[in-house]
């Protein structure tokens, strides 16, 4: 249960008179400690004595109390190197566990993680994101029980961190989300973040699913160890996640990547890469090809009551069917333009395309290198790798894991919880809570009949 | 049929049909000479049987030969070992069902690192990726599978009435998509009723299980197991405890066809097409082995089966005549 205002303002109090407690002045070494060890730069008390410049009795000390805060482990061995075998400390990754979500227009996926960021669980299924809110909440809340029964050994959620189909805006200051931004027209009005919060007592954290498919191919999938890296995802909309020198780069707005918006020109017709290019257009010249016979695959599909989706496209175009090779062809190629102008630009090791589309169909791909390949100075594609990911939907996943490991760890985060032991004791978070516990909750709705 | 689940990774399904094999890829592969080993949780029930069945016909016809047939017995660690020993026999693929989760992916991690070709049946450890460390999962709709018994079970159930819910406590991408296709479906479809969930951690735990369900619950009228062995045992508990219930679950065994003819307790059952599935995995591997282009997910729909058809489905499913006990409860025979 979420901690009252009263009492988390209790455990934190800071001592007006006389000398600190022992508590207040050590937040920041054990801080420094903490994220030595969870980030395996430091896995030895002589090797954390190193990094931090901390004397010895001073990380025997910080160490004791992040032992009896559940934080490290030193249970196991290393290996010795002539003399006796030195103690590891490890990050005790499994002392909470991160609730994880991704919401794309047909689908949802769920899963649980530890702090770390590895997935443990995960499942996926078909949904409606022009549903109203409240019922895709209300699924949301319910899978979310699910996982965390699924767990062999019961461990309390320590946040929230959701993928979502839009831009979110950047907050500078915010630790934890405290609003729900706009992300979805169906979403408006709804209190989305305070509902889970209410509803599971821990912070949430949202982000756009081209930067937590970003994320989740940089650290899980082929993006691992790069320094700079391009991902873009191919659905309705068309962005682009942009990595350098290792690290996600967002923009003054949060909205670096929206290439979707960027003018393409095709057959004499101008109009955005998004409206081109995206799968409505795909879904579109599809039902054209099928309606008017110009594909004698999809119109037999047609003929047998199957809608015609980009999906079907795509398989089509797969089995050699010319009309569909075409659309998807078109798509490819001008998609790989605007691609090309960001490879020229950045120059990364890789290209990652996502996306039911991109991932399932080699002709669009085909189309993304040839532009590519075909508009890039030579020195860019010298040892540019142009793949489709491999990891689907747990590339969201992965990266709203590390969304939110990242945030709960954050120094200037962690600073004011690691003595209590729980992000959910943080001062600022447990006076969120308790005022959206007394906000009035909205109603809910039940979910349709499955068909 | 339509298949209403996504992939262990929220992938689309690809048809079997997608992996079909042409002549020039039987000819190609049985001029390479390669070895395959199985690698299943268990060799007892009729589902294995025809898993392996439909697997070595295709691979014979292709050339292809059957190194050997390993039984894991449930047990994650004996996996491990087996995955480990088998690696250094280096045959050229694996086809396997892993038996659990986070306990066995390192293996199978070590199988994929070592270049031995992965096909995977029914389960995908997480964290383990299509392309990085496998070629391909190879399922039923185990989604659908959970819609289905749920649908056929809810004309049985009156206004208001409790069902129990006997999952699988391993975390198991199948038993997983079985239950909470279940539970969504009845929530979405019959909001009157009301579930109750427990797991059972062995199939020799279900029929204790399935009796501490019931007793802490007694007002629960319809029971759904997410397959058929531990449904049986449940079911062969609750008649001796004489308790009148009816029940749902998934794959057409011999004892819940017989059952279902019989007309209860078993009323509707969501069959799985071992020996296709056989088929296609061995059709995938092979594909595998040639290099070819491989969809991440290929899965096979489900087929209901009701009293009405439980005779023919017995045949299409099993490859042989319903048993005598089924054809005599439909009056098909003296």
């Amino acid at each position: 249960m979420p901690l009252s205002a009263e009492k988390a303002a209790e455990v934190t109090s800071i001592r007006k008179k006389g000398r600190p407690r022992t508590s207040e002045t050590a937040a920041p070494s054990l801080v420094e400690i903490l994220n030595l060890i969870r980030s395996e730069r430091a896995t030895t008390r002589q090797a954390l004595e190193r990094e931090s410049e901390l004397g010895r009795a001073v990380v025997a000390d910080r160490l004791q109390l992040l032992s009896d805060l559940g934080l490290v482990d030193e249970s196991e061995l290393g290996h010795a190197n002539g003399g006796r075998a030195p103690r590891l400390v490890r990050f005790a990754e499994r002392r909470g566990l991160v609730l994880v979500a991704t919401l794309d227009q047909t689908a949802i996926g769920v899963g649980v993680s530890d702090l770390s960021g590895n997935l443990l669980t995960e499942h996926h299924e078909a949904a409606d994101l022009t549903a109203p809110a409240a019922q895709l909440a209300s699924r949301l809340s319910t899978l979310f029980q699910w996982c965390l029964e699924r767990q062999s050994t019961p461990t309390a959620p320590w946040g929230i961190s959701l993928s979502v189909p839009g831009t979110v805006p950047t907050l500078r200051d915010d630790p934890f989300m405290t609003a729900t931004p706009p992300v979805l027209p169906a979403w408006e009005d709804f209190p989305l973040v305070e509902t889970l919060t209410r509803q599971f007592g821990v912070p949430v954290w949202m982000r756009s699913s081209v930067e937590t498919m970003t994320m989740g191919e940089l650290h899980a999938g082929s993006g691992h160890g790069l320094r700079s890296m391009l991902f873009i995802k191919v659905g309705r909309r068309i962005g682009a996640g942009i990595v350098c020198d290792g690290q996600f780069y967002r923009g003054a707005q949060g909205a670096a990547g929206l290439i979707g918006a960027l003018p393409v020109q095709s057959d004499g017709v101008t109009g955005t890469l998004d409206a081109m290019a995206g799968s409505d257009m795909i879904q579109r010249e599809g039902r054209a090809a099928a309606e008017t016979g110009r594909s004698s695959v999809l119109a037999d599909l047609l003929r047998r009551g199957t809608e015609i989706t980009p999906i079907e496209v795509s398989q089509a175009a797969q089995i050699g069917d010319p009309a569909s090779v075409a659309i998807l062809s078109k798509s490819g190629h001008l998609i790989g333009q605007v691609v090309a102008t960001l490879a020229n630009a950045l120059n990364p090791d890789l290209i990652v395309m996502a996306g039911t589309l991109a991932q399932t169909n080699d002709i669009l791909l085909a189309g993304i290198r040839e532009a590519v390949y075909g508009a890039s100075h030579p020195l860019v594609t010298r040892d540019l790798r142009i793949i489709r990911s491999q990891m689907g939907s747990s590339a969201g996943l992965v990266g709203a894991a590390r969304v939110a490991s990242e945030a709960i760890f954050a120094p200037s985060f962690l600073k004011d919880w690691i003595i209590q032991g729980k992000p959910i004791l943080h001062p600022d978070f447990a006076a969120f809570c308790a005022r959206v516990q007394q906000a009035k909750a909205p109603p809910a709705i039940a979910a349709p009949p499955s068909v | 049929m339509t298949i209403s689940g996504l992939g262990p990774h929220g992938e689309r399904a690809a048809p079997p049909e997608r992996v079909s094999l042409l002549p020039e890829d039987i000819a190609a592969v049985k001029a390479a000479s390669r070895r395959v080993a199985i690698v299943l949780h268990t060799l007892d029930g009729d589902w294995t049987r025809l898993q392996i069945s439909g697997m070595l016909g295709v691979f014979g016809d292709c050339g292809v030969i059957v190194t050997e047939v390993v039984d894991c017995g449930f047990s994650a660690d004996r996996q491990v070992a087996e995955l480990d020993r088998l690696i250094a026999a280096q045959p050229d693929a694996i086809v396997a069902l892993p038996v659990a989760n986070e306990q066995v992916a390192a293996a199978f991690r070590r199988v994929s690192a070592a270049g031995i070709r992965l096909v995977l049946l029914e389960n995908v450890p997480t964290g383990l990726l299509p392309g990085s460390h496998y070629t391909a999962l190879v399922s039923s709709d185990n989604f659908g599978l959970g819609r289905m018994a749920a649908e056929g079970l809810a004309p049985h159930l009156a206004q208001g009435a409790a069902v129990g819910v006997l999952g699988f406590a391993t975390d198991f991408y199948a038993t997983n998509e079985r239950e909470i296709a279940f539970t969504n479906w009845m929530q979405a479809n019959r909001p009157d009723l009301r579930t109750y969930v427990m797991r059972f951690a062995a199939v020799d735990e279900a029929a204790h299980l399935g009796k501490r369900l019931l007793d802490e619950n007694p007002q629960i009228s319809a029971v759904f197991v997410v397959w058929d062995t531990p449904a049986m045992a449940v079911a062969t508990q609750l008649n001796e405890a004489d308790r009148s219930i009816v029940m749902a679950t998934v794959d057409l065994g011999e004892d819940v066809a017989i059952s279902l003819a019989a007309g209860k307790p078993f009323v509707n059952v969501a069959a799985q097409q071992p020996f296709k599935q056989g088929v296609v995995a061995a059709q995938t591997t092979i594909l595998a082995l040639l290099g070819g282009t491989i969809p991440a997910w290929i899965a096979l729909p489900g087929i209901p089966v009701t009293r009405d058809n439980v005779a023919d489905s017995f045949q299409i499913i099993w490859r042989k005549p319903a048993p005598r006990a089924v054809l005599h409860s439909l009056g098909l025979t003296k």
